[in-house]
């Protein structure tokens, strides 16, 4: 009966289904939390200049759009900004106006670089009071002045026995700001939005929170309807959407037991039933029993949408995607959503309506509240002396100055200041911010001289561009000089649905804009037929123990056997788990090595059988040809393969971690890229694909090899794929690269290490190594490891423009050889797949840490997985989305600065040539820049174009390891050139 | 006369050391000088490890000396007419192994919690809590009088409302603590009016009288009103703290605090001590057969509205609250029929299972995508043998029921909290009208705020 098309609403964009389509753009873009995929928290605003994008976010949906002023005074402080970018910022941004006098103070210049480099502190009301009351503002003056403003203070406070003086003199300053106020027209008080929502106009009149009383009911309904199996019972009559579920279930008098509130709602239930609307009919319904006009409708809808955003948001994206949840017994519409939210909000408002006895009908509330709304101040003198106070002392003014102010240079100096409000002198710190930090990326880069090999490799290890790969293959480097690494979106170019031997379902292994089209399965190949079959029984009876296990604990019969008799057992997993976490890893993973097969196998060749899911089971000669030849041309080596090429991909598993999969490759839509590593050392080492390739001109022998691997990220394991398929001649090399790779990941572990506190810093490599395999184990580990935070910018180029740098796991590296990208397609194909991976993980990682409870979802200790879908902080809330504090808590939020190796030419046509980088880049969701291959000169893109770059930095150089430069230091680290030792360096590496 | 004083020494270690510790944090904290977190997790750690092996010694110690129940005395700490405080343990097997589970269990909490709060601002008044929560827990199952047992109450209840209220940076952490701490209030009023009628009626304060073994006859000094009476009273008392109808509805909404606590306070220790002061008062109950009844009915009919609750919950905090609720109430009832033993045993199979089970809860998507793996398809849904029984509209209504939580909250809410306020208010302007006509010249005062309601 509940149709989601209705007769009388036409499909046109002004209609309601249009509106409410428009209004879901402002809902957060995130998907089921066990697949996370990072992506621009504002996407919504990307048509936008990104500063002016994140304060018109911040104004809409009540978040933050930089940091605080005062946590880039304190970068300030500790040289994380410069003030000479502060100027220079400024310089540009103000130019022939930044000369131009204010008021008699000095230039627009020097006014605005003090207020920004010292700030005004901002207090109003009853907090200025407390501060004139209860602090030194009114007998000391600042101290945190400019250095010239400093001298006009100094005479005063200089010798000690004159506090009296300096306070009789600030008292004096206070009075005269406070005359200058005084002789000036009353402002007018700013004007702000007026809320659009009912119970808004409530809450300011009233202080009656609606959303109070009907958000936990409506979230339960939601929880339990939207539910992907944590719920024994599932929710009845859910086959008939959101709206229509509703209606069936809460259609009895006992619903107006859900609070006090809710005496109207088994009434507008019925009354809905009865009628037979839709979810459609039901809101415009609604909606005119709310008395919301036709023109303010779109407002409205998005207003109702974002105050409970997280669940309306993942509402859209099932809508979206049903495909991504395993629930396939649901019809999940954003308009269902509304159409109950509005009928709860009804029956609440309803009864405060009686509440609050006002004698109006509900579509006269909002007309009637707006009357007795309090209308917001105007800035009291107090509060403008207070500015001018200010003012004066950064400016370093005397009394005598201020006393002589007229009206006109009082209004003057405010609408100064009104033009540098909190929000912009945000802005142009934060911009400062970047300009330093990026800077210095650009420095090294354009200081650094390329690392070139000078034999050819001994072996070839493709990575992932992760940024938390760098530290690995540089140390990788150091351990074996003779090795060389590149970097590539990490799903090998292999896009496919892969189910494990031991999977229950196949998953999604590509980016997420890729939908796959082939499935591939992994398969046992034991020999021992009987030791495979007792193996999986084991592993089904596990299993079932397991879920009835799960199932029984909250039953009461075999719940309360199952505790009598064995709930003390739990005491052996909790101990063992809690306190020594690194002993269960252990043991976990020899659990698991005898529970999964020893031995198995890809299915890669096409087969006729139809696949579970997707359109191809396995892949034909010609498509592994094309994937192969595609990776080996983006990183540049189709004509210098080395005798043994290693595919690593990445993943990461943690414990009691519902953001676990965050951690895991981007490149593979939050999946672990193991098996596209295996796949594509597979199809490379296929004589008919290779026959194919040769045919073509990409020759690859019969002494390459290709062997694929996965790296934990969170503990440093590195597994290798097929590793009994590897010819006789190889296994030496295949020795030699394993033992160095194990170095690497000690010393990797190690370096990881000294970002966190609870490791020591003498801890050696192995130690190092254990403390992160207990982190992965820990029950008790809210951060298993810091995955992208840190992450800075990108690097498109040559690994030997990289090699030797110390770059602080802070940059994507992709590897791209212009030289041998003839006419630039290659570096317009790799960037087309890596640019807005990238750009979402950066920018996620920015929102989430400038404002962790609007943007991200806060500290992860009191979450509460919910409906298997996200988590909710505590006993109820809204869904929250975003990063938890404890992934970001180490960040610097700057954008991303990527910088491509070509010349200026091919990256701007390169980037003009697709809309999606090139909307990125124009309205700077990214900073540009190019390394010139052959001069080396680094090029900026600004507004007016590319713009040279002149290094102000030096280099540090260090002779020997990484270890010599991070060693016992904890936080940020410049970069550095790591050169060898020139001696005996290769002996060392073998030796770590 | 040995074991006597290693036990009493062993004992004064067990309930000693978390006490130091809370005193020690505690006092830092007052001065403004909070310890470095390294110091905090280590010292913790080692108070509750010194505790769990001195209260474990003891209860080697007792069980190799004797049965029955004896009654340490620390000395009378001020006396007054009739009677006055003293530090009175009462240690019997039952005291000395709740107690040891207590402590044991704080220390895998602490140890678990040093991790996990590691960096949060509140991470020193978390284990301030955490450390008079374990005296708390440690005074309660060791009591020997009445002014003991509250204190253990009162410190239990306090820290369980603050730490709720942890993240007070948010409003609804400090809305539920609230709710929390007013139940809370009722049942600590009942606890405190039967220790008030128990002195009256029986002349003294001493638990040995009421609890454990020590079965002198004297209790029989009690008639079998004065005992129905103060045996309601624990009832009322025991259903607030463990959260039994109808009480039950705040249990979900202690969920705010961060995991560890929620899993220590509403998965282990805290919800079970309701349970336990049953078991102590079991001579009381056994003399006063309508408060049995009463109690079996109770635990019974918690359980079954809690295992309908825990079927159709569809967030891990909640559901595993009310899975813990449906254990609580089938362990009262074992109890209220006098399965002294099972009660026990399931009481600590109970906790230890559930400790497991709070903790890993944000583990629950990794846990069941394991499960569905190992078993090769996801685990189809048993048909619950209630809905061969029962007709599509009686599930509808079942099922609203249970996703309302019993409407327990709305009911409180009308038949309690709102005549509360109505007459708070009343009285307000009773008050305000008074003032204005004995003090006619008064400006106005400011009381918009006292109309709020406090829920």
């Amino acid at each position: 009966m509940h149709q989601d098309s209705s007769p009388h609403e036409p499909d046109s964009p002004h209609s309601l289904a249009g509106l409410i389509e428009e209004a879901a753009h402002l809902l957060p873009a995130q998907g089921p939390i066990s697949i996370f995929i990072h992506h621009n928290t504002l996407h919504a605003f990307e048509h936008l200049p990104f500063e002016e994008a994140v304060e018109r976010a911040a104004e809409r949906l009540g978040c933050e759009p930089f940091l605080s002023e005062s946590r880039y005074r304190d970068k300030l402080a500790s040289g994380r900004i410069l003030a000479a970018d502060v100027e220079a910022l400024l310089d540009e941004h103000l130019g022939a106006r930044g000369a131009v006098d204010v008021a008699g103070v000095g230039s627009r210049l020097d006014f605005w670089r003090a207020v920004v480099l010292h700030g005004i502190p901002a207090a109003t009301g009853r907090e200025l009071s407390w501060i004139l009351e209860e602090t030194p503002a009114l007998s000391r003056f600042r101290t945190d002045v400019p250095a010239d403003a400093r001298s006009a203070t100094a005479v005063i406070r200089d010798e000690d026995g004159n506090v009296g003086e300096e306070s009789r003199a600030v008292r004096r300053l206070w009075t005269a700001c406070l005359g200058a106020a005084g002789r000036t027209a009353p402002l007018q008080p700013a004007e702000s939005a007026l809320p659009v929502r009912h119970r808004d106009w409530l809450r300011a009149v009233h202080g009656l929170d609606t959303d109070a009383w009907i958000h936990p009911p409506l979230i339960r309904f939601l929880a339990g309807y939207l539910d992907q199996g944590l719920a024994h019972w599932s929710m009845p009559e859910k086959s008939r959407g959101i709206h229509g579920c509703f209606l069936e279930i809460y259609r009895t008098s006992l619903a107006a037991q859900c609070g006090p509130w809710a005496r109207a709602l088994p009434r507008l239930v019925s009354d809905d039933y009865g009628a037979g609307r839709d979810a459609l009919g039901s809101i415009a319904n609604s909606l005119d029993h709310l008395g919301v006009e036709k023109a303010e409708r779109g407002d409205y809808l998005s207003a109702e949408l974002l105050a409970l955003r997280g669940w309306a948001g993942i509402v859209r994206q099932i809508e979206e995607r049903p495909d991504r949840v395993p629930a396939r017994d649901i019809t999940v519409t954003l308009r269902g959503y509304l159409a109950v939210r509005l009928l709860i909000e009804r029956a609440a408002l309803e009864y405060a309506l009686r509440q609050i006895g006002l004698g109006v009908q509900l579509p006269e509330l909002r007309s009637s509240l707006q009357r007795l709304a309090p209308q917001p101040p105007a800035p009291a003198a107090l509060e403008r002396a207070w500015s001018l106070f200010h003012l004066a002392q950064l400016c370093g003014l005397d009394v005598s100055v201020v006393e002589q102010w007229k009206a006109q240079d009082v209004t003057d100096l405010e609408s100064e200041l009104q033009d540098l409000d909190g929000i912009r002198r945000r802005r142009i710190l934060h911009q400062a911010f970047e300009r330093t930090t990026r800077h210095r990326w650009y420095d090294a880069l354009a200081r650094h001289a390329p690392q070139e090999l000078s034999a050819p490799p001994v072996f070839q290890t493709v990575f992932c561009i992760d940024e938390r790969e760098e530290s690995f293959r540089r140390h990788l480097e150091e351990v074996e000089p003779a090795c060389e690494t590149f970097g590539t979106a990490g799903y090998f170019n292999v896009a496919m649905y892969h189910q494990g031997a031991s999977d229950a379902h196949p998953r999604p292994l590509c980016p997420v804009a890729i939908r796959p089209v082939h499935y591939l399965a992994e398969i046992e190949s034991d020999s021992d037929r009987f030791a495979g079959r007792s193996r999986r029984l084991g592993r089904r009876a596990a299993g079932y123990l397991g879920y009835n296990v799960h199932l029984g604990s909250r039953l009461p019969v075999r719940g309360a056997v199952l505790m009598t008799v064995f709930g003390w057992l739990a005491l052996i997993p909790l101990v063992l788990q809690v306190v020594f976490p690194w002993l269960s890893a252990r043991w976990r993973r020899a659990r698991e090595t005898s529970t999964t097969a020893s031995r198995t196998r890809l299915q890669l060749n096409r087969e006729e059988k139809s696949p579970p899911i997707g359109k191809h089971s396995g892949f034909t000669v010609r498509e592994m040809a094309d994937i192969v030849r595609r990776v080996l041309e983006d990183i540049g080596i189709c004509d210098r393969l080395s005798p043994l090429v290693l595919i690593i991909g990445h993943g990461s598993v943690s414990l009691n971690n519902p953001h676990e999969s965050a951690h895991d490759c981007g490149a593979c839509g939050g999946g672990r890229g193991g098996p596209n590593a295996r796949a594509f050392a597979q199809m490379a080492n296929d004589p008919r694909v290779r026959q194919i390739l040769s045919a073509e001109g990409l020759h690859i022998g019969a002494h390459n090899w290709f062997v694929g691997a996965q790296r934990n990220t969170c503990n440093n394991v590195v597994t290798f794929y097929d590793e009994d398929l590897v010819p006789k001649d190889h296994e030496a090399l295949l020795e030699r690269a394993r033992e160095a790779i194990d170095s690497a990941r000690r010393r990797e572990a190690h370096e990881r290490c000294r970002r966190f506190d609870a490791a020591p810093s003498w801890y050696p490599p192995v130690a190092a190594l254990a403390h992160v395999e207990g982190r992965a184990a820990d029950l008790a580990q809210p951060r298993p490891e810091y995955g992208h935070a840190t992450n800075a910018f990108c690097v498109i180029g040559r690994r030997a423009r990289t090699r030797g740098l110390f770059l602080d796991r802070r940059g994507f590296l992709v590897s791209y050889d212009p030289a041998r990208d003839r006419d630039g397609s290659i570096l317009a194909r790799i960037m087309a797949a890596v640019v807005p991976v990238v750009a979402g993980i950066s920018l996620e990682y920015y929102f989430s840490y400038v404002d962790p409870a609007g943007y991200g979802c806060g500290t992860k200790l009191p979450h509460n997985v919910t409906s298997l879908l996200g988590v909710m902080d505590g006993a109820q809330s809204d869904l929250r989305t975003g990063l938890p504090w404890q992934m970001v808590e180490i960040h610097e939020p700057t954008r991303l600065a990527i910088i491509v190796e070509g010349t200026t030419d091919r990256v701007r046509w390169v980037v003009e040539d697709n809309p999606v980088i090139e909307r990125l880049v124009r309205n700077r969701w990214l900073w540009l820049a190019c390394l010139d291959p052959e001069s080396g000169v680094l090029c900026e893109l600004r507004s007016t174009g590319f713009v040279p770059h002149t290094p102000k930095h030096g280099l540090p150089i260090v002779t020997g390891e990484s270890a010599d430069w991070y060693q016992g230091k904890r936080g940020f680290l410049s970069p550095a050139a790591i050169l060898p030792r020139p001696a005996a360096a290769s002996d060392q590496g073998a030796s770590a | 006369m040995m074991p006597s004083v290693s036990l009493a020494v062993l004992v004064l270690v067990g309930v000693g050391s978390p006490a130091i510790l809370l005193s020690l944090l505690g006092c830092a904290s007052l001065l403004n000088r909070p310890l470095q977190e390294r110091w905090t997790g280590s010292l913790a750690a080692g108070s509750m490890l010194t505790s769990c092996v001195a209260l474990s010694l003891a209860f080697v110690v007792f069980g190799a000396t004797g049965t029955g129940a004896r009654l340490l005395s620390y000395g009378a700490w001020s006396a007054a007419h009739e009677g006055g405080f003293a530090v009175e343990f009462l240690v019997d097997r039952l005291s000395l192994a709740f107690a040891a589970l207590s402590a044991a269990i704080a220390g895998i909490v602490s140890a678990f919690s040093n991790r996990y709060l590691h960096r949060e601002p509140g991470y020193n008044r978390y284990f301030v809590l955490l450390a008079m929560f374990v005296t708390g827990m440690l005074l309660i199952s060791l009591a020997g009088n009445i002014v003991v047992l509250f204190i253990g109450w009162e410190f239990v209840g306090l820290s369980s409302a603050l730490l709720v209220a942890f993240f007070h940076g948010r409003p609804a952490p400090v809305s539920n603590a609230l709710r929390v701490f007013s139940v809370y209030r009722i049942s600590d009023a009942a606890m405190l009016a039967a220790a008030v009628l128990l002195r009256h009626a029986a002349g003294t304060d001493s638990l040995s009288l009421l609890f454990g073994g020590i079965r002198s006859g004297s209790a029989s000094d009690l008639t079998g009103t004065s005992a129905t009476v103060i045996a309601m009273l624990l009832i009322v008392a025991v259903a607030g703290k463990s959260a039994l109808l109808p009480f039950s509805g705040w249990l979900p909404r202690a969920m705010e605090g961060p995991t560890p606590s929620s899993a220590v306070y509403y998965g282990s220790l805290s919800i079970h001590a309701g349970c336990f002061l049953l078991l102590r008062s079991a001579p009381l109950l056994e003399q006063a057969d309508a408060a049995r009844v009463l109690v079996g009915g109770l635990g019974a009919a918690t359980a079954i509205f809690a295992a309908l609750a825990t079927r159709v919950q569809s967030d891990v905090k909640s559901s595993l609250a009310y899975a813990a609720l449906t254990q609580v109430g089938l362990i009262v009832v074992e109890i209220a029929i006098g399965w002294y033993t099972v009660a026990f045993l399931h009481l600590v199979g109970h906790a230890c299972f559930r400790l497991l089970q709070f903790l890993s809860a944000p583990n629950v998507l990794h846990d069941l995508h394991g499960m569905e793996d190992a078993i090769g398809n996801r685990p189809s849904r048993t048909v619950s043998y209630l809905d061969a029984v029962i007709s599509t509209r009686l599930r509808r209504l079942l099922y609203l029921a249970a996703l309302e939580r019993g409407f327990l909250d709305s009911i409180i809410d009308r038949v309690v909290v709102e005549p509360f306020v109505r007459c708070a208010n009343g009285l307000t302007r009773l008050d305000r009208w008074l003032c204005n006509a004995v003090l006619p010249a008064q400006p106005p005062a400011s009381v918009e705020g006292v109309e709020e309601q406090d829920d």
